[in-house]
């Protein structure tokens, strides 16, 4: 019974070690997690800002007082802004910047608690917009659009845009701005009518050109291909003229060696073949009766009576 | 708590408390031991295969390499909740994201001009106006940082494809991003936005980006589609003038073979020919020698034989009275069987003939005159 009494009274004790000792922890212990950030202030006076993430300590109410920050990145997109370039032309421009808090202590002072990011972004807009126009100001627009590659100057310009704004931005509101890039580029309302108008000329004039050009490779084709024809078909009268002049001079050789033998002989077979050719269905044949064959003939009848 | 406070005060306020614990611990006590091993092992999770998981311990991150922060799929060993906690991030989850910044709403398509600040489109190198649209898909590459400090995924991703295509528009011409250039332009787009959600650590990777919309805008569709079919027309003729250069050489050179072909044929007979005839030649040659005189009789005999044969009309006069002379002698032909009436061969023969035959054309016209022809003999 005695021992039943000692466990609890023990039992008791620990449960109250372990309330107390919660109470404690949680007026004093701060645990800061990751992406965020912790501002103390002592009786309202700002004192430290424990950025790193883990566990920290504090006094307890009153005295410290925590305040959680977000300090992940976010973005950030500016209003469209009608600028001038250096050669005159007016655009619109949209940058947007990655930022976070960079110094806890000037954020809080500068924009405040609550709703903090979207104050901040109000605050930063103004900046990034003169900014924007300052440092367009003295580009052309083909720094920011040309086909040229050596015109364009967009990653300088970013660079520029940085540097104007992000030591202020640091200094001025504990913002750190750690990318600054151009989102948007557009023309006015009433230069798009012009912009159009121009495209359309240009659209005309390609369409002329592709036709132009189409015809004038065709025709270049076709006429390479008639040239091709006519150097084959030259050639090849050429061939049949060589084969013609080879036939011809082997024929003549061929008969020339034959002639040879003897030339009173081909002279007769040729002077009857002459006749054979002389002599045709047309022709008509004049003799006289004491002629041959027809004098043997009247010969023979001469002797028959 | 028997020796903190005054004590009677305190032990009254706390007599419930402590019979509750007490009641409690004489009914339950095994029960509550149970529960603190539980508590004691909550902190063990099971993380799922699509999923790293990274622990906060007092809201520190665990581990100082990204290696050792992420504990991939399996069993999970952490401590209890206030000290441990278990982030969980879908790695491998592909997350699909429409950007629209660049594009122009279809209601506003027909307008002469364009509001920049309600209707999207990019500029391009060469100063022309194309609509884009996009959806571009990422993942998570860095679990931690995405999850602590990155910048929201769809704002950053929105923000950053639209100024990759935006400066990616800006170097290249309209005609070659909307025609063989696209690719060219996503790859180039692609590669800038990474380098920019990079640079933004965002923790984020961008798998694909894909181009759902790139058009001249609305009232120019009709010269643009202009443009396009004189390029397939420029590019039919050009076909076409192929295919006739593919007929006609070929054509050419079939024709030219078959003139050699048949040059050479009639070459090679016309040589057969002249071999033979000379073959006949020299056989006869042969016999020619032998008996000259017979051999020239016979060939003699057989061409009188052919030509009177093939003579249309042959006539015999008498040989001229003795003193070898003819006068006033005229033959008249039959009207003409063949050709050629024109001729006129019409006229004395006179003279010391010799020849054995005087052959005339034929194609006489009948004359006039005295008729003699004492032995005409119509074939």
């Amino acid at each position: 019974m005695v021992n039943t009494l000692n466990t609890q009274r023990g039992l008791r004790a620990l449960v109250g070690t372990l309330a107390l000792l919660a109470i404690l922890f949680e007026a004093t212990a701060l645990v800061v997690a990751e992406g965020h950030a912790v501002l103390i202030t002592r009786f309202g006076r700002p004192l430290r800002a424990d950025i790193e993430a883990g566990l920290h300590w504090k006094l307890p109410w009153p005295i410290d007082q925590a305040q959680v920050l977000d300090m992940r990145r976010r973005v950030y997109e500016t209003g469209q802004t009608e600028m001038l370039t250096r050669d005159k032309k007016n655009v619109i421009a949209r940058t947007f910047v990655v930022w976070s808090i960079g110094d806890p202590l000037q954020f809080t002072q500068a924009v405040g608690i609550r709703n903090a990011p979207v104050e901040a972004e109000s605050k930063l807009d103004g900046l990034l917009t003169n900014a924007a126009i300052g440092t367009l100001g003295s580009h052309d627009l083909s720094a920011l659009v040309s086909t040229k590659p050596s015109d364009l100057q967009v990653d300088q310009i970013e660079k520029e845009l940085l540097a104007a704004t992000a030591p202020m931005a640091l200094q001025s509101y504990g913002v750190k701005i750690e990318q600054i890039r151009l989102e948007r580029l557009a023309l006015p309302k009433e230069n798009v009518t012009a912009v159009f108008d121009q495209m359309r000329a240009e659209r005309r004039q390609f369409e002329a050109k592709y036709q132009a050009e189409g015809e004038q490779a065709a025709s270049k084709i076709r006429s390479e291909a008639d040239l091709e024809a006519a150097r084959i078909r030259a050639k090849g009268s050429e061939e049949v003229a060589r084969i013609r002049g080879e036939s011809a001079a082997k024929i003549a050789k061929v008969y020339a060696d034959a002639h040879r033998i003897d030339p009173e002989l081909y002279r007769f077979t040729r002077s009857l073949e002459s006749i054979d050719k002389l002599v045709t269905g047309n022709t008509s044949l004049i003799l006289r009766t004491d002629s041959e064959p027809f004098s043997l003939l009247k010969d023979q009848e001469k002797t028959q009576k | 708590m028997r020796n903190l406070g005054p004590p009677s005060e305190i032990r009254r306020l706390a007599a419930p408390l402590s019979q509750v614990v007490d009641w409690g611990w004489l009914r339950m006590h095994w029960w509550i031991g149970i529960l603190a091993a539980f508590y004691c092992v909550s902190g063990i999770t099971v993380v799922r295969p699509d999923e790293v998981a990274v622990i906060l311990r007092w809201g520190h991150l665990v581990g100082d390499t990204p290696a050792l922060q992420e504990h991939g799929s399996g069993l999970l060993f952490a401590l209890p909740k206030p000290i441990d906690q278990v982030v969980r991030v879908q790695v491998r989850h592909i997350w699909e994201v429409q950007v629209s910044t660049l594009n122009a709403s279809s209601r506003m398509l027909e307008e002469r001009s364009l509001d920049p600040l309600r209707q999207g489109y990019a500029l391009t190198g060469d100063q022309n106006i194309v609509h884009v649209e996009m959806v571009a898909r990422y993942r998570i590459r860095d679990p931690a940082e995405w999850a602590f400090y990155g910048p929201k995924s769809e704002d950053v991703l929105r923000a950053e494809v639209t100024s990759a295509m935006v400066r990616s528009l800006g170097e290249m011409g309209v005609d070659r991003v909307l025609s063989d250039g696209r690719k060219d332009l996503i790859e180039i787009a692609t590669r800038r936005a990474q380098a920019g959600l990079d640079a933004s650590r965002s923790g984020l990777e961008l798998s694909s980006l894909e181009l759902t919309r790139l058009s001249p805008p609305a009232v120019l569709a009709s010269q643009f589609d202009a443009v396009q079919s004189a390029f397939i027309g420029a590019q039919t003729q050009e076909n076409l003038a192929q295919a006739y250069a593919q007929g006609a050489v070929p054509q050419a050179q079939a024709e030219t073979d078959a003139a050699i072909q048949s040059a050479q044929g009639a070459a090679d007979s016309e040589i057969a020919t002249a071999r033979g005839e000379s073959g006949v030649f020299r056989a006869l040659h042969e016999e020619y020698r032998a008996n000259p005189a017979v051999v020239r009789e016979r060939l003699y005999r057989n061409a009188l034989d052919r030509a009177l044969g093939a003579a249309g009309d042959v006539r015999w006069v008498p040989p001229p009275p003795v003193g070898g002379r003819y006068h006033g002698f005229r033959i008249t032909l039959n009207p003409p069987r063949g050709v050629n009436p024109s001729l006129d061969v019409n006229g004395s023969v006179s003279g010391e003939t010799t020849t054995d035959s005087i052959s005339s054309s034929s194609a006489v016209r009948p004359s006039s005159g005295d008729e003699t022809s004492p032995d005409g003999n119509d074939q």
